[in-house]
């Protein structure tokens, strides 16, 4: 979009660090992640909020950063899978996903991985709906699900424990 | 430990999960130019005359191109290289493209194309079969709209349909145009430093797509390089060429320059082959006690007709032309055990071919296994370990539980279904098709050993295998396999990844190259222990004189070694299984295919008779894949294809209107499954004997996909007691076929 040269002051926080930038105030969340941060781990696949491949988390909760402008997010906190290992230290999710064989082409993954992140941090009791809950705003075309929904019960088990 | 067989983690899977790993769209950087394309806003439509002046005179604008800047053949085609690749005199549907902007952003790209004046002499578009096929049809290819004309004539059909049958079913089946629906939209760049093009972008044949690009441009192949990033589904869909060329054309154009291009979910949706909608006619007669595909019928006769439309163009897609086949001829099957009164599993369990017997093309199997898939299923069905079954008790009580399946449900309106389904599917291209896959090893300065291969990754998991078979072999730990990948200036030529047939044909040539590899450090150790090649063996990296394993050394001493003898320690496998062409008035060939694939499914459905929604209750999934080199793979692929195959069934449908206008562009209204509409998809790995594969190993892509409809397809048939002879069997549809059918049969 033509911007007539405005630009806006966005301050927020990603990946655990504060940032200050000026941006276009018409770009999507995504844009900013992928065009101007170099930040491709996030993807974007329908970019109408059907496939949940631009999940990130915003103040630790899922959203399809294709349908929320980088505007949105003053003063506020964005995780994305970037964010996620600390270090060489994988994420349970991370580790769960490869262990299960639930990474096949791996365009959905990082999507699906932040979408069941929100399970493992805010559900202390899950069922089985709950795990459909989460990760029915994702597609994925390789897998037909079985080893991704084994990896992120696995992992949710796990950090249950700990 | 023997690697083979074993479920090692996918080397590729940590840059994944990370967001490490770069697909084609992840190569943008500032500073490179955004390209564009045009495309028709009509299905059929002569050019009159193209004005880009416009366009081209706008600030941030690079360049317009037409056909009229293309320098080469301006063609693509996987088979026939008929479609332009930027229209010249017509455009032949709504999507095909016309011209390219680029532009030095995106936002200028997508103005400029608003500019460009294109003079159309609009027609009114053919957009069915019998439009195309009608007397003085307007021809949208010079030769007319039959596109291709096929026959199998095998005994006298119509004799015995005559005379020897008892039954004879008729039945006309429809099915659906499918989307791949990969979630990695077409994205890619290229540059060119006024020696060499370099595009990355995913297809599924890095050299065969450097040939067209090259063609296709006018440039020498060898200054054309392509490097395959990691590639988020293909399922057939980047067969068929996508931004390769335009991007390359850019590139030529503006030396120096980086150049970037993406297609939206609704480019790709419009601009991307399809499967093919078919409409396939089909008699079966038999004798009341006996009743293709995987069957055995003695007499056959097959006429097979491609028109031209102007609907998208049509191409591969996991089952190329296969998947479609199988609804009808499950259903047809179907139909026949319900003539005959007898039970379909007994029908089949009687008909499908086995050992030594041959496919309706004459092809003689010396491994033919869909017996076997099909009692394996049903012990799974019945809830019993078939690796511990014996073969005769054991599928008595498995044919028992199948007859006493249970049709009562909590509620009228709900009504349960089985279907069943046999696979018998020829691996590779067959028919005498060239096809080729080649491996080179070497080693590197730490004396790990690189794989290099052309074949593409496109998410199957390919790269695992090459290095499994390649450790395997050489018998070095994996930890030191790399595995290169589909770089046409590093790897050589390794055949597409498509037809099933990379596991088959690269990992015997990955197998051939090693064997060679440690052929050659068999001879230093060797000579290093005083002994014959023979008696030295390896393990884990280390060689022995197997006499006395005092004496050893490890790889990377016999390389240092060898290296300071002058020995070149390389090796290259080539994999070439000649096929043998179809007779042309028959069909029929002693070796169609390099060897078959089988399989078997049962499905378990509940219908909603008042809403005409589907669940699926139990899917069960048997292959025989040969040996399973790493079945946590295997497992994936098979529920992966079984997905596609309950979408194909259920829901998935590109929707064209009259006017050949492509209506359902995005995932919104183009509906594949979630996971929500999934079962635990049940895989039985059945590992049958043919061992022609690498330490017996088949491929596994596409039967899973193969066998999904027409198993799905049959339960929501049983459930209703109506023959589902239309695909997809969306809810409105089976809704619709319950209220034609006025009320529907009492269950037993």
């Amino acid at each position: 979009m033509d911007n007539h040269g405005q630009t806006w002051h966005l301050d927020f926080t990603l990946n655990d660090e504060h940032r200050q930038l000026e941006i276009d105030p018409h770009i999507t969340l995504l844009e900013l992640l992928r065009m101007k941060l170099g930040l491709t781990g996030t993807k974007g696949a329908c970019l109408e909020g059907e496939c949940g491949s631009c999940t990130v988390l915003v103040d630790g909760r899922p959203m399809n950063s294709c349908l929320i402008l980088a505007a949105q997010m003053q003063g506020r906190e964005v995780t994305t899978i970037e964010g996620l290992a600390k270090g060489a230290n994988l994420h349970p999710l991370q580790r769960k996903f490869i262990e299960h064989g639930a990474v096949q082409c791996g365009y959905c993954t990082p999507g699906l991985i932040m979408a069941a992140k929100d399970i493992l941090d805010h559900n202390a009791q899950c069922t089985g709906e709950e795990f459909l809950r989460a990760l029915e705003g994702n597609l994925c075309r390789c897998t037909g699900y079985n080893k991704i929904l084994s990896a992120v019960r696995d992992a949710w088990r796990e950090t249950q424990t700990e | 430990m023997p690697l083979i067989g074993q479920s090692i983690p996918r080397c590729d899977a940590e840059g994944k999960v990370t967001g490490d790993t770069k697909f084609g769209g992840d190569f943008y950087e500032p500073g490179m130019l955004f390209a564009r394309m045009l495309r028709s806003e009509h299905a059929s439509a002569d050019i009159l005359g193209i004005d880009t002046a416009e366009a081209e005179s706008q600030e941030g604008v690079v360049g317009v191109y037409t056909a009229r800047d293309m320098e080469g053949t301006n063609r693509h085609g996987l088979i026939i290289r008929d479609q332009t690749v930027l229209a010249e005199t017509r455009v032949r549907y709504m999507g095909d493209a016309v011209a390219i902007v680029l532009a030095e952003n995106e936002h200028i790209a997508e103005e400029a194309l608003k500019l460009i004046r294109v003079n159309y002499r609009p027609h009114k578009p053919i957009t069915t079969i019998d439009e195309a096929l009608a007397d003085g049809a307007r021809h949208i290819h010079p030769k007319g709209n039959v596109m291709v004309e096929k026959r199998i004539r095998k005994g006298d059909a119509k004799g015995a349909l005559r005379n020897e049958c008892d039954v004879v079913v008729q039945e006309t089946f429809n099915t659906q145009t499918v989307d791949h629906a990969f979630l990695d939209l077409e994205a890619g760049c290229a540059e060119y430093d006024g020696k060499l093009l370099t595009i990355r972008a995913s297809g599924q044949w890095v050299h065969e797509e450097r040939r067209l690009i090259a063609l296709a441009l006018g440039v020498p192949v060898e200054r054309v390089r392509i490097i395959q990033p990691a590639t988020g589904g293909a399922f057939g869909g980047r067969e068929d060429i996508s931004i390769q060329i335009c991007l390359g054309m850019c590139a030529l154009k503006n030396p120096g320059r980086g150049i970037y291009m993406h297609y939206s979910r609704a480019e790709s949706m419009s601009a991307r082959h399809k499967r093919h909608a078919i409409r396939c006619r089909y008699t079966l007669g038999a004798k009341s006690s006996h009743a293709t595909g995987p069957y055995r019928v003695p007499n056959v006769e097959v006429d097979v007709y491609g028109v031209h439309t102007n609907n998208n163009p049509t191409g591969a897609m996991r089952g190329f032309g296969a998947a479609q086949m199988a609804i009808a001829y499950e259903g047809i099957i179907d139909q026949l055990a319900g003539k005959l009164g007898m039970d379909r599993v007994e029908l089949r369990l009687k008909n499908l071919i086995r050992s030594g017997e041959c496919v309706t093309t004459r092809q003689v199997i010396p491994n033919a296994t869909p017996i076997d898939c099909l009692h394996a299923a049903l012990a799974r069905f019945a809830r019993i370990d078939h690796s511990v079954l014996n073969p005769e008790s054991g599928i008595r009580e498995s044919l028992s539980a199948w007859r006493l399946r249970n049709y009562e449900t909590q509620a009228a309106h709900l009504r349960r279904g089985y279907g069943v389904s046999a696979i018998c599917f020829g691996l590779g291209y067959g028919d005498n098709f060239p096809d080729t896959s080649r491996a080179r090893v070497c080693f590197n300065s730490q004396a790990g050993l690189e794989v290099y291969s052309g074949a593409v990754e496109c998410g199957q998991g390919v790269i695992n295998i090459i290095a499994q078979i390649a450790a395997e072999e050489m018998g070095m730990p994996i930890g030191c396999v790399r595995v290169t990948v589909a770089d046409t200036l590093l790897t050589p030529e390794s055949g597409s990844s498509s037809a099933t047939r990379q596991t088959y044909f690269t990992g015997t040539a990955v197998k051939m190259a090693c064997a060679e590899l440690r052929e050659q450090l068999f001879d230093i150790a060797g000579a290093y222990f005083g002994v014959h090649p023979f008696e030295v063996v390896i393990e884990d990296g280390i060689l022995y004189n197997k006499n006395d394993r005092s004496q050893k050394m490890s790889v990377g001493e016999v390389f240092a070694l060898g290296l300071r003898r002058g020995h070149k320690l390389e090796a290259t496998g080539i994999f070439k299984p000649p096929t043998q062409p179809e007779n042309h008035e028959t069909g029929l060939s002693q070796l169609a295919f390099i060897t078959y694939l089988f399989g078997a499914h049962i499905a378990q459905v509940l219908v909603d008779t008042e809403t005409g929604e589907v669940s699926v209750e139990r899917y069960i999934a048997c292959h025989d894949v040969g040996k399973a080199i790493n079945p946590q793979q295997i497992e994936g692929q098979i529920q992966g294809g079984v997905a596609q195959g309950i979408g194909m069934a259920v829901m998935e449908e590109v929707i064209f209107s009259d006017h050949g206008k492509l209506l359902n562009t995005g995932f919104t209204d183009y509906i594949i499954p979630t996971i929500r509409d999934l079962p635990q998809i049940e895989v039985v790995i059945y590992e049958g004997n043919d061992a022609s594969g690498p330490y017996g190993a088949h491929g596994v892509g596409e039967p899973p996909l193969i066998g999904t409809t027409p198993a799905m397809v049959g339960a929501i048939s049983d459930a209703l007691g109506i023959p589902i002879t239309r695909t997809p069997a969306t809810p409105e549809r089976i809704w619709r076929v319950i209220q034609q059918a006025g009320t529907l049969r009492q269950r037993p």
